[in-house]
């Protein structure tokens, strides 16, 4: 009969409108994090400005610096931090980071270098798990908001597999929040740090050290490596809510074009059941007055 | 008479203080130290304490300061540190704060 029909339509409908309620509210709630996300990534600018010129003016004091995170050796372990996020729902951006990072991961292992993973985020470390990486460590439910103590651990950790020699190298995968439209994956070198170039050659400042040079850039190297790693995850941060927003209004609109296509289907419906009803009326109707005559 | 220079304080999670001041006392690894306008280039580094900041008006602020680096560049202060919180309650709770933010390891959380 018709009106089951009809009445499946409505049902339909109306889950549709339950999902993009949600939708809905998952968008707005991305929107206002992107704008939290970014102002966190301007207020850390400044920070990573002043180490930096600190780094160049001492470097440049201390006549080339030689320390053991600027070591370069031949690379025969690569260690690998992934940063993606903890829940899904945001579009490709987990999918593109951490496909730049296994497809660099393979190419690591092509050239004989062995890979230590490290990943920050549930989704990478379903996914790597899934695929049979081996994973040294995982770092779970910092990418929502994250602080500055969580970069700390990672970069802890790294840095002490740097040290003792476990790992030659530790590149870095995340999300570059170029805008909020543009999200790129990227591949950042963590160490052995670069040291930073000398841009301008501004003249060398006499500063008078307390204590020593050395003892100073032994002091604020580590800093540089923290404050690089929390850059990488306040961007990621920025980025996944700006695709879970981007993906959570895509969603909203498919919701809104279904729900239309779908009450136009029920119109039909609704409108055949009529006729059928009038048809039927009327059909008895002539054969009331045929029998008459 | 007391002439004024720039202190940025900046930390990770965004600039902690910034304004004009007239003396800065930090204490770095070497002991304490006072800043006054035309201090000399100085680069050094911090440890555990408080820093102290008076400005034009003569009120005085007390910061808690872990580690860090202090720099001077004409008339320029800026204190580089990633764990600093300014305490309302003058010297014995900025301190204190020292003495927490100290305490801070980051935690392992797998």
């Amino acid at each position: 009969m018709a009106s089951a029909e009809l009445r499946q339509i409505r049902r339909r409908i109306s889950s549709v409108q339950a999902t993009k309620k949600i939708t809905r509210a998952m968008e707005l709630i991305a929107a206002s994090r992107i704008v939290k996300a970014q102002a966190r990534v301007r207020q850390a600018t400044p920070y990573v400005e002043k180490l930096v010129e600190v780094i160049r003016n001492v470097s440049r004091a201390t006549g080339g610096a030689s320390h053991l995170l600027l070591e370069r050796r031949p690379v025969r372990t690569v260690g690998v931090v992934v940063v993606s996020s903890d829940r899904g729902l945001a579009g490709s951006y987990n999918a593109n980071v951490i496909r730049l990072a296994e497809a660099n991961m393979i190419d690591h292992r092509r050239r004989g270098a062995e890979v230590v993973l490290y990943v920050v985020g549930k989704k990478a470390q379903t996914y790597f798990r899934f695929r049979g990486w081996q994973i040294e460590r995982a770092f779970l439910g910092v990418t929502d908001t994250p602080g500055y103590g969580d970069a700390r651990a990672v970069a802890n950790l790294v840095m002490d597999a740097f040290a003792t020699g476990e790992v030659d190298a530790v590149e870095v995968y995340y999300t570059r929040f170029v805008s909020a439209l543009n999200q790129l994956a990227t591949r950042m070198e963590l160490l052995p740090i670069s040291p930073p170039e000398d841009g301008e050659e501004a003249a060398a400042i006499a500063y008078s050290y307390e204590p020593s040079p050395e003892e100073i850039l032994n002091r604020i190297l580590p800093r540089y490596v923290e404050a690089g790693l929390f850059g990488a995850l306040l961007e990621s941060s920025a980025s996944e809510h700006a695709s879970r927003q981007r993906a959570m209004k895509a969603a909203t609109d498919n919701a809104n074009e279904l729900v239309k296509v779908l009450t136009r289907i029920a119109n039909q419906a609704r409108q055949a059941e009529i006729t059928t009803e009038i048809a039927e009326i009327v059909g008895g109707a002539e054969a009331l007055t045929g029998s008459y005559e | 008479m007391a002439r004024n220079f720039q202190v940025d304080v900046v930390s990770p999670e965004g600039t902690i203080w910034s304004g004009e001041a007239t003396f800065l006392v930090a204490r770095t690894t070497e002991g304490e130290i006072g800043v006054l306008a035309d201090h000399e280039p100085l680069m050094a580094a911090l440890a555990t304490g408080v820093v102290s900041v008076e400005d034009p008006e003569g009120r005085r602020t007390s910061i808690g300061v872990h580690g860090g680096f202090l720099q001077v560049v004409s008339n320029q202060v800026t204190l580089i540190t990633d764990r600093a919180r300014i305490a309302e309650g003058g010297r014995e709770e900025a301190a204190q704060v020292a003495a927490r933010l100290a305490e801070i390891e980051p935690e392992a959380d797998a």
